[in-house]
Formats: structure tokens, sequence, C-alpha cells
């Protein structure tokens, strides 16, 4: 598999052009089709960081699974955690179909070696966290992940679109949460805005660092695998998130934040160094997530042992 | 469940570092009377491993009826792009037998990627692409060539098919129509976002 990635003859400016040509006409590039060597390489490097986020997202909030206050909150979370893994699953079987092999991807995420987002180091503190994180952080992601429906690599888009199916689910389950705490016994109104306080900054900045500071973006929106910029998702995301907390009652710890002429919502300086230094694991959960992921991993050893010799003794009695 | 020898599969992709468990192939049909749809792939040390894992990542929701599963080397794929540059697929004449032809049709937003367009006799796989090709149009943009014989399938039985995929609909606490929009929406009054 990993020879197609060694295939890497020279492009010519022809090939070039004609795959240009492709992704300005809007068809989408399947497996087989040819495309630069770059393309692969950032597709790989951003379908997998979003592979190992999927993954690396089910631990804050499946922590909370055993503590839920009610069955229906129960099954609602686990159901979310189960579509995390799902949506793991979809994007390692995309990054496959670029030549990529899952085990290494899984190996560089156990190893330390491969980034995730930053958002999922940050601590579950209470159980609105659960659903602030519903609301906000899976908010964010789908505004990200609606516009990489539309990409270019036809793999990528078909896994955005089943996965934003998915994750309106889990949005509109932890803004009816939060609706409700918001609305309901002081206390409840107080573990709202205390979640939000915590998870508003992270959920700006998941988005990614301000176009002007972004070295993927000139080549990523040429080939049609980013259509819209980190900025520009960001205020998407900005304008329907605020006028909606702020309805609730909500205070946002942002004292900078007001409406432009045009209305949209315009946020205060955002703290990178944070932002940062939670990415490279400076700050943050980044050693407890690893070793959480590495224990599950190493747990399930004798499970995966298991199947292994289930099948090959079902091949052995098939073949007798 | 066909005898697919998976060790001789793996002795031939000797060269790649890949240890893990075989690659699927997952088609999954939504309801009675609609074609089976490519949906991804799962890797999976047996026919029966690959349909409860298929279930499990492809099947949670809204709904199915059936699921099928091909270890990826019983494939044969080729795009149009590969066709215009000349790309065939393998062409010794063999014994005939009967192929499952699948199809991409548009470039439209989708969850699945080839389409089953039907079954036909042939003697190799590129025999059985110059029939698909002349009976189902063209214009296609990706085509599936698969031996019938390669296809595993879920139990088509009705008790479980029932238990199998009814979840998918039943647990209405997990479709996202189950609630409501909470609030007033967005849309009625937010501005819209200059994307320039």
């Amino acid at each position: 598999m990993t020879a197609t990635l060694k295939t890497q003859a020279a492009e010519t400016a022809e090939q070039h052009a004609a795959f240009e040509a492709r992704i300005v006409r809007g068809e989408k590039i399947e497996p087989g089709d040819w495309m630069p060597a770059e393309y692969r390489r950032q597709l790989i490097r951003m379908i997998s960081q979003h592979a190992h986020s999927e993954v690396v997202g089910m631990l804050p909030e499946g922590e909370w699974i055993s503590r839920a206050p009610s069955l229906r909150r129960k099954l609602i979370l686990m159901a979310k955690v189960q579509d995390e893994a799902g949506h793991g699953q979809y994007l390692y079987h995309a990054a496959e179909t670029l030549g990529a092999a899952r085990e290494e991807l899984v190996d560089a995420l156990l190893s330390g070696k491969a980034k995730y987002s930053s958002i999922f180091n940050y601590p579950t503190e209470s159980w609105a966290d659960v659903g602030m994180i519903g609301w906000l952080v899976d908010g964010a992601a789908i505004k990200n992940q609606t516009m990489l429906a539309g990409c270019s690599y036809g793999p990528y888009s078909r896994a955005m679109v089943r996965i934003c199916s998915e994750e309106t689910f889990h949005h509109k389950q932890g803004k009816e949460m939060i609706v409700q705490y918001a609305q309901g016994t002081p206390e409840q109104r107080a573990l709202a805005q205390d979640a939000l306080t915590r998870w508003w900054w992270p959920s700006v900045m998941m988005l990614g660092p301000h176009d002007k500071d972004s070295t993927n973006s000139g080549v990523m929106s040429n080939w049609g695998i980013k259509t819209k910029s980190n900025d520009q998702v960001r205020q998407e995301y900005l304008n329907e998130h605020v006028p909606e907390l702020l309805e609730l009652g909500l205070t946002l710890p942002d004292a900078d934040l007001h409406q432009d002429a045009d209305g949209n919502w315009i946020h205060g300086p955002i703290n990178w160094d944070e932002f940062w230094a939670v990415v490279k694991g400076q700050m943050g959960l980044n050693k407890e997530r690893l070793a959480t992921r590495n224990a599950a991993h190493d747990d399930g050893a004798w499970v995966r042992e298991a199947m292994l010799a289930y099948g090959e003794r079902q091949r052995a009695q098939a073949a007798d | 469940m066909n005898g697919v020898d998976v060790h001789s599969a793996q002795s031939q992709d000797a060269q790649a570092p890949d240890t893990q468990w075989p690659r699927w192939e997952i088609f999954k049909q939504d309801t009675a009377g609609k074609v089976h749809q490519a949906v991804g792939s799962v890797h999976a040390t047996d026919p029966d491993h690959a349909l409860l894992t298929a279930r499990s990542v492809f099947a949670r929701r809204p709904a199915a009826v059936s699921l099928w599963a091909v270890r990826e080397q019983d494939i044969f794929s080729v795009t149009r792009e590969e066709l215009e540059n000349g790309q065939t697929l393998p062409g010794h004449s063999g014994e005939v037998q009967s192929y499952r032809i699948f199809g991409k049709k548009t470039h439209k937003r989708s969850m699945t990627f080839v389409d089953e367009l039907g079954m036909l006799e042939a003697a190799c796989p590129q025999a059985a692409l110059e029939a698909a090709r002349s009976q189902f149009g063209d214009e296609l943009l990706a085509w599936w060539v698969i031996p019938v014989s390669a296809f595993v399938g879920s139990p088509e039985d009705a008790e479980t098919v029932e238990s199998w995929f009814a979840p998918a609909k039943d647990k209405t606490y997990k479709q996202q129509s189950a609630y409501g929009v909470v609030g007033k929406h967005v849309s009625e009054r937010n501005p819209r976002v200059k994307h320039d």
C-alpha cells in the first residue's frame, strides 16, 4: 500500500493543469485518479488528525457515562460516544484510500507522534460539560465538517456527509440539555454558566489559527480541500451560537464581544499561547488522554487475539 | 459463508508492512427494493466479524436491511479517468462466472460511493467491464466489478434482520429528528457570513 506513496514520478505541468481543471469543474477526485503527491500528503495529514480527534474525543465525555443523571441521558451519551468511535473508523477508511495504513496511523496516535484537536485536552469537570461540549464543540465541528463535506476528495467528502448528519444529533442533545439547565434551578443555571465559561474560548480556538497565521491554507483552498478559511468558519460559528447563548441569559467570558455594522459577532483577542501549549501537550490532559487510549488498546489485546484465533479456526474447519 | 482464503491473500501482499486484519468493503441496503451501495470499509478476521463490525460502524442509523462484505482484493475497480488513460482490468479468460457491477453516477454530495447496477456473466473482469459499459452506460465516473462468489451477506431471515437493524430506527433518542429546534432558529435573524 505504501508503494503508492513512493511512486512520485515527476509531476508534469499538464497533469497539474488537468487536475486543477477537474477541481474547478466541481468533480470529485476518487481513489485511482491522478492527484499531486502534495494533495495526497495534505489529505492524509488532515484526515488522520481528524480521525485521531474523533477517537480521543470519546474520552472526555466517556468519563461521564457512569454518572449520567438519568437513563435517557445515559443512553444518549453512550450513543454519542459510540458515534465518535464510528467517525474515527470512517475517517481511517478515507485515509486508507490514499495509501495510508490504518495500523500506522493508530500507532502514531498511541505513541504520541500524531496530533489531534486541542479541545479534547481540556478536562470535563461537571455533568453540564457534556451538554456544553455537544452544543459548542460539536457545533463548531459541524461548521468545519459541513465545509469539508463539499471537499474535492470523494472518500473524505462522503465520510463528512455521514458525520455531519450524526453530529447534528450531538449538537441538538447538548443544546437541549443546556437550555433546560439555563432555565432550571439556580444550581443547574450555575452549572451551565460554569461550563460555558470554561468551554467558550477553547471552542473558539478549535477552529484553528487566524487566516493570516495559517500555513497550509493556500494550497488547501486551491485544491478544493478547504473551501472556507478558518476565520470564515469561526464567524459562522459565532453568528449562530452567540445570540442563542445570550438569549438564555448566560454570560460569555469575552468583554470585547460585540456585533459589527453587518451584524457579525466579533470576538476579543484569542490567547494563542494557550492554544499552542495545549496542542503541544504542555498544558491540559494530553498525557492522561494518551495513557487512557493506550490502556484501552492494551486491554483489548486479548479480544483481538481471540478474534484472530477464531477466524483461523473457521478457515481450518472450512478447509477440512 | 464462502471459503475466502485469507492466508494466500495476505502472502500476495507480502511487500506491504500492513500486519493488520484484512480489509473488507461494505455495501449497505437501506430498505427492501433499493440497491446495495458502497459505504466504506472495515478490518476483520473473518466474514462474520466483517459483517458484525460493519453493522456497528455503518448501520447505527438511519436504516438498513442488509449488508454485504467483500475482501478488498476481490474488487476490480477503475475510474473514468483511468479508462481514458487506457487502463484495463485483468483479462485472462477463465470460466464464465457471475459478476456484480457497481457504478458511480454523479459528483453530487453523498454518503455512498458506487451503487449496485446489476449482474452479468463474463469470462474475466475486463470482459465484465466491457459488457457493463454497453449495458449500463458509458458515462459513469467509477466502476467496481466483483465476482458474485466473493460476497458474504448478513442473514436474511426476518428475525435476524429485525435484531440487527431495527435499533437503527427504533432508538429515537439518537435521531436528530427527535430533537425539536431549541430556541429561535439562527437563519431567522442572523447575518449571512460573507465569503469573498
